[in-house]
């Protein structure tokens, strides 16, 4: 028999992991293209004035709608795709901010547009104390936890007489014109997304996006290296709560009527998890990209089909397909594969 | 040469990753108790898990009496006569010590045969007689350990491979399991076993294995082994400890 | 006091049912470590079967049974071919795979609604609507034939999975799936048993549940709770803890339902799932909290 020890070149690895390591840093550096959001921004900004030369509101509409799944989508990433915690309750919160600034605007007429900040805390402070219980629990349990807070919430809202019950209720118009009516949910709407893309990317650059960060690779590990694991999972859970409940406070102006079963459906809280998921959890461009797909999708099967049955097979059947084939998501996959266009690097 | 398994220069790994194997060979003659030592994460359990059809070998030869093992499943290895007792929790804790005894002899047809073996293994063990009807996940680290190695009986295989079946038990009960192994060796059953702890391991076997980055770096008598002062220094403590 | 033994019985009887709408979610738990948030949805789809066999042919939805059984255990297999027999293969837990499961449930009911529409459908045999009187006391026949069945499927199940080679194969897989491997057990193949098993029970109980419950396309949202609360009370893929946690909150929820108010009583579960998260904080399925 031969004895052959060659000695195994441990300081050759270390330099090899070495050089790797800086060409990762070096890849990641290369300089993001944080200006393509920001001229987008200034460019939806001018949007409205399209309305001077004719009726450009669908137009409106659609971008209103996509800023306010983008806000919400870039909102639950800061739990979900930050965490791993992937929760399907987050309507609730869209609910609790609709109802309080609804509910207000109903009994005072103050727009919801000024006391949106107020719903957000109340949704964050709602988020806040569920947190505290439900994650306790991660995986499957957490996320059998959000459906059953639903299930609660919607119980609850379908029979407290003080908010309409299962009827909800109807909110005053504004006295704007046809042609201007939709303008200032537009412009409120747009700064709610781009704040709240904006805090996701601070969130994720700052030491508390890397403990949170730390939490979805190992938990336990997180927790030994002196992370107060429970207090940042809490506070990600709040802030993820506070942009949806900002979010519902104006959506229930736009729409002029608050109804458990428009706020509080399973498939509100399904479409935030898929636009993450299909743009890229855990990414700033992700669910700004999921949520533009998915509208566009969503358009594109309520003009071509209608019926309403077909749109939860849509979702669920992109869902599926999705995280069979792309489980990184659109930005997560191109990233790996080192194909990322400039314009999509944000993070 | 008369060798009962030969393992030639395989390359293995998990799924498409790297490959964690890469030129570890192996001879193992039969009736034997054979011991492969090396440090924690040499790749020690990935080559007995390459043997018993886990993972797929890209690369080289598991020749077991003379035929090719590559490519088979581990239900079909475990036919030809190779049994493998994984590290930890190889047992299923909510069934009884006689059910985990009759899952040992799943591949057996015959269920009267199968009834006849389970009655003589738990005549050759009192302790798992006496528990029989005891769930196995409530008994002692080293009663399990004893139920696990005692379980590979059951078909009569050729070749029984263990993962560090002392892998917690305490220093007398350490002994037992050795016991045990050497028991299994004389009614001619041979041996490959893993162990953490070398000196113990090479002392109760005839046969030692070196295994250090997916490499089989010496292969020999277990006694060669124990003396060599390289091995010595490198894996047993030799120089260090003195 | 009369009352109370009635609330009771009523509990009871509704209780067996709900027993065998989660065991069939504990068995694929058990087996394949899949929460299947999809399995309300399938067996509202065994409940379409039993509607419209009833409805096309006339034939009783308890005859329907053994059909929406083999029928839904067909469709498993066929889930199980095309989406899960990959997630099998790696180990781990990832929420990916409960994400399948929900998005599976919404394409069941996407193509439940676009077949049946969402309008409430209930099948109504003669017995459905028929009752025995003991003294003052009344028992629903429907929900008294539900739930014995529902019992009797349970009780054939456990000695399925308690004496024969399959069962031993199935209970090796749950407990230790790479010992069981290593043991000659086709792991695999268990699986799919195990699914086409587990969804086919869901084809059961929806043809006893299409006249006990009204039901669309919809409705498996507010079940998925309920059963998880019961499943996971019982035990995570313990048969007999999931019949008795199922007993147990459904006589619960009956008395909430009479003595608080009708709609009251599905909160029961609910809550129940949460005071179980309070109290178990390693969480329902002891996972680690490595797991990601
Ligand atoms: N299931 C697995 N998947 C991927 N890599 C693994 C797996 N198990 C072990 N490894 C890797 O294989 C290498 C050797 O591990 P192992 O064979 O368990 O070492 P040993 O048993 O000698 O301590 C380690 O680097 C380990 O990280
Ligand atoms: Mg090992």
């Amino acid at each position: 028999m031969s004895v052959s020890l060659q000695q195994s070149s441990a300081s050759a690895v270390l330099e090899a992991r070495r050089a790797h390591n800086d060409k990762l840093a070096r890849k990641a550096d290369q300089a993001r293209a944080v200006w393509f959001p920001l001229t987008l921004l200034a460019l939806l900004s001018l949007l409205p004035l399209l309305q001077l030369s004719g009726n450009y509101n669908y137009v409106l509409h659609i971008v209103l709608f996509t800023a306010s799944y983008v806000a919400m989508a870039s909102s639950w990433n800061i739990l979900g795709g930050f965490t791993g915690y992937v929760s399907l309750g987050h309507a609730v919160f869209f609910a609790i901010g609709g109802y309080f600034s609804g509910m207000i605007l109903a009994r005072f007429g103050i727009s919801t547009i000024v006391t949106a900040p107020v719903a957000g805390l109340v949704a964050a402070i709602a988020g806040y104390l569920i947190g505290r219980i439900t994650l306790n629990v991660r995986g499957p349990s957490f996320i059998i936890s959000s459906i059953a807070l639903l299930m609660i919430a919607r119980i609850l809202f379908d029979n407290w007489a003080f908010i309409g019950g299962a009827n909800g209720v109807t909110l005053p118009v504004n006295s704007l014109s046809a042609q201007w009516a939709k303008v200032p949910y537009y412009y409120a709407m747009l700064a709610i997304a781009a704040v709240t893309v904006w805090v996701s990317y601070r969130i994720k650059h700052s030491k508390f996006g890397l403990g949170l960060r730390a939490i979805s690779k190992d938990e336990v590990k997180a927790e030994s290296a002196g992370i107060d694991t429970r207090f940042y999972k809490v506070l990600a859970f709040a802030l993820s709560a506070f942009f949806v409940g900002m979010t519902g406070a104006v959506w229930g102006e736009y729409l002029t009527y608050l109804r458990p079963n428009i706020f509080l459906i399973i498939l509100v809280s399904a479409n935030l998890v898929l636009m993450c998921i299909l743009g890229g959890k855990g990414t700033i461009a992700g669910p700004v990209i999921g949520a533009i797909l998915i509208v566009a999708l969503n358009e594109l099967f309520v003009a071509t089909m209608g019926a309403s049955e077909l749109n939860i097979l849509g979702t669920g059947l992109v869902m599926a397909l999705g995280l069979i084939f792309f489980p990184l998501g659109l930005v997560g996959t191109l990233a790996r594969r080192g194909k990322l266009p400039r314009v999509l690097n944000w993070d | 040469m008369s060798e009962l398994l030969q393992v030639t220069n395989i390359t293995a790994g998990y799924g498409d990753g790297p490959a964690i194997l890469d030129g570890a060979h192996l001879t193992v003659e039969p009736g034997k108790v054979h011991c492969i030592i090396g440090p924690n994460g040499a790749g020690k359990s990935t080559l007995l898990k390459a043997i018993c059809g886990m993972l797929t070998i890209r690369k080289g030869d598991v020749v077991f009496k003379g035929k090719r093992l590559n490519g088979l499943r581990p239900d079909q290895i475990l036919r030809a006569g190779i049994c493998f007792v994984p590290q930890e929790r190889a047992l299923f804790p909510k069934m009884t010590v006689r059910e985990n005894l009759r899952m040992g002899g799943f591949v057996l047809d015959d269920q009267r045969e199968l009834e006849r073996r389970i009655g003589e293994i738990l005549e050759r063990f009192p302790i798992l007689k006496e528990r029989a009807d005891q769930q196995a996940g409530t008994m002692s680290g080293g009663q399990q350990q004893t139920l696990a190695m005692a379980r590979t009986l059951i078909i009569k295989p050729d070749i029984v491979m263990l993962d560090e079946p002392s892998l917690g038990l305490a220093p007398k009960v350490v002994q037992e399991m050795f016991d045990i192994m050497k028991m299994m060796s004389a009614e001619g059953v041979t041996v490959l076993l893993v162990e953490q702890n070398a000196l113990i391991g090479l002392k109760n076997s005839d046969w030692g294995v070196v295994l250090d980055l997916g490499r089989t770096l010496f292969e020999g008598p277990a006694s060669t082994v124990l003396s060599d002062p390289r091995i010595q220094e490198l894996y047993l403590g030799g120089k260090k400890a003195a | 006091m009369t009352d109370i033994i009635q609330i009771l019985i009523l509990g009871l009887a509704l209780g067996g049912v709900i027993a065998l709408m989660g065991s069939g979610l504990a068995l694929v738990f058990g087996v394949m470590r899949i929460v299947n948030l999809a399995h309300p949805s399938l067996i509202i789809a065994g409940a379409y079967i039993a509607y419209w066999g009833a409805k096309l042919t006339g034939i009783d939805p308890i005859v329907m049974l053994p059909v929406a059984a083999a029928i839904m255990a067909g469709i498993g297999v066929l889930m199980y071919r095309l989406v899960f027999e990959r997630e099998a293969r790696n180990a781990k837990y990832s929420e990916m795979t409960v994400l399948l499961t929900f998005a599976l449930a919404m394409i069941v009911e996407g193509v439940l609604g676009g077949l049946f529409t969402n309008t409430q459908r209930v099948t109504s045999p003669g017995y459905a609507t028929d009752a025995f009187f003991l003294g003052d006391l009344f028992i629903p026949k429907g929900q008294l034939y539900a739930g014995l069945i529902s019992l009797v499927i349970i009780g054939a199940l456990s000695l399925f999975l308690k004496y024969s080679r399959l069962g031993y194969a199935i209970r090796a897989t749950t407990q230790n799936r790479e010992a069981a491997e290593l043991l000659g057990v086709n792991v695999n193949l268990i699986s799919v048993l195990a699914f086409a098993i587990g969804i086919g029970l869901a084809g059961a109980a929806g043809s006893l549940v299409s006249f006990v419950f009204s039901f669309f396309p919809a409705k498996h949202w507010e079940w998925i709770a309920m059963l998880m609360s019961v499943v996971v009370l019982g035990g995570m893929g313990s048969i007999l803890g999931t019949v008795v946690a199922a007993l147990l909150l459904s006589v619960i929820a009956a008395f909430v339902g009479t003595w608080v108010g009708a709609t009251w009583s599905t909160m029961t579960f609910f809550l129940a799932l949460f005071v179980i998260l309070l109290i178990r904080p390693q969480g329902l399925f002891g996972e680690k909290p490595e797991m990601a």
